[in-house]
């Protein structure tokens, strides 16, 4: 079971992401995209983040880039935070896959996951309806995350969208 | 008309030919995009009216949302903003059928539609 979770900043889809593998069998995985946090803004969002999953069994697993590779310790329940982060690394980090190959990369590698595990949710964000009067190389991450989501959403089993912590499904059924 | 919105780069114009049944190359006969940046030429309300009576006659109208985000500093932007906003309401109005593509997925908003 494979289940896209789109919602804006703070849009309470992390914690509906989190609670579709609740009910799950364990072992459950939290898979943390975000590189090592740079400001103290992100330091304290990680915070918040950890202090919403503890105790309700995540194993973190750190990776940044390249999901083909990972290979889990066992085959479990995935959560995947969050797609936008990923596709940010693949495209501009130095050990990412260069604006050549990040779509391919994020889309791959996220496929190889869901054929890793029981149960995958993968969260990401809504960032397209601002208009596109970005700087310069913001509209190539644009299109890289709009791709990658019409090609996850394609091969998903269920895609929702998150508003006020409530979803709205376009594809599958709600739980 | 079949009003077909949605955010940026959402799949809409390959869901409006998958609809009508025709390639991207015959959507252009049938169907107008990118209709939200015309909203800006238009002064006054009543050109904005015209513009979405002269719209409704094509099978297919498709609008990309621009309202999120942060509202524009710049005074123009934040007009046409504003415009493009509009003119997605009147041609809602105006439309047998109006469908939502987020991530190529279809949600039907208005009026029911042969998905």
């Amino acid at each position: 079971m494979f289940t896209l979770v789109i919602g804006g900043a703070a849009s309470g889809k992390s914690e509906y992401a989190e609670g579709l593998l609740l009910a799950a069998p364990g072992p459950r995985y939290y898979l943390a995209t975000m590189e090592p946090a740079a400001d103290a803004e992100c330091r304290a969002r990680i915070r918040r983040h950890r202090a919403l999953r503890a105790g309700k069994g995540f194993v973190t697993v750190e990776r940044a880039v390249d999901l083909a590779g990972l290979r889990l310790p066992a085959k479990g329940n995935v959560l995947l935070e969050d797609l936008g982060n990923l596709a940010a690394n693949e495209l501009y980090s130095p050990a990412g896959a260069g604006p050549d190959g990040a779509l391919r990369a994020v889309v791959e590698g996220v496929l190889h996951l869901r054929a890793a595990c029981r149960g995958l949710v993968v969260v990401s964000n809504e960032i397209f309806a601002g208009g596109r009067d970005y700087a310069p190389g913001t509209e190539a991450y644009l299109r890289l995350l709009a791709d990658a989501h019409r090609a996850l959403a394609a091969e998903a089993d269920s895609v929702c969208e998150v508003a006020c912590g409530l979803p709205i499904y376009y594809k599958g059924a709600k739980p | 008309m079949m009003l077909i919105t949605g955010p940026l780069w959402s799949g809409k114009r390959d869901f409006a030919c998958r609809l009508l049944g025709c390639t991207r190359e015959e959507l252009a006969g049938r169907a107008v995009w990118d209709v939200q940046a015309l909203a800006a030429g238009c002064g006054t309300d009543a050109e904005l009216e015209a513009l979405a009576g002269r719209l409704a006659g094509y099978e297919a109208v498709i609008l990309t949302e621009e309202g999120g985000g942060v509202v524009p500093a710049d005074p123009a932007v934040r007009a046409a903003r504003e415009a493009a906003g509009r003119l997605a309401c009147l041609l809602a109005a105006r439309a047998d059928c109006v469908v939502r593509v987020f991530c190529g997925l279809p949600l039907v908003l208005k009026g029911e539609c042969n998905l």
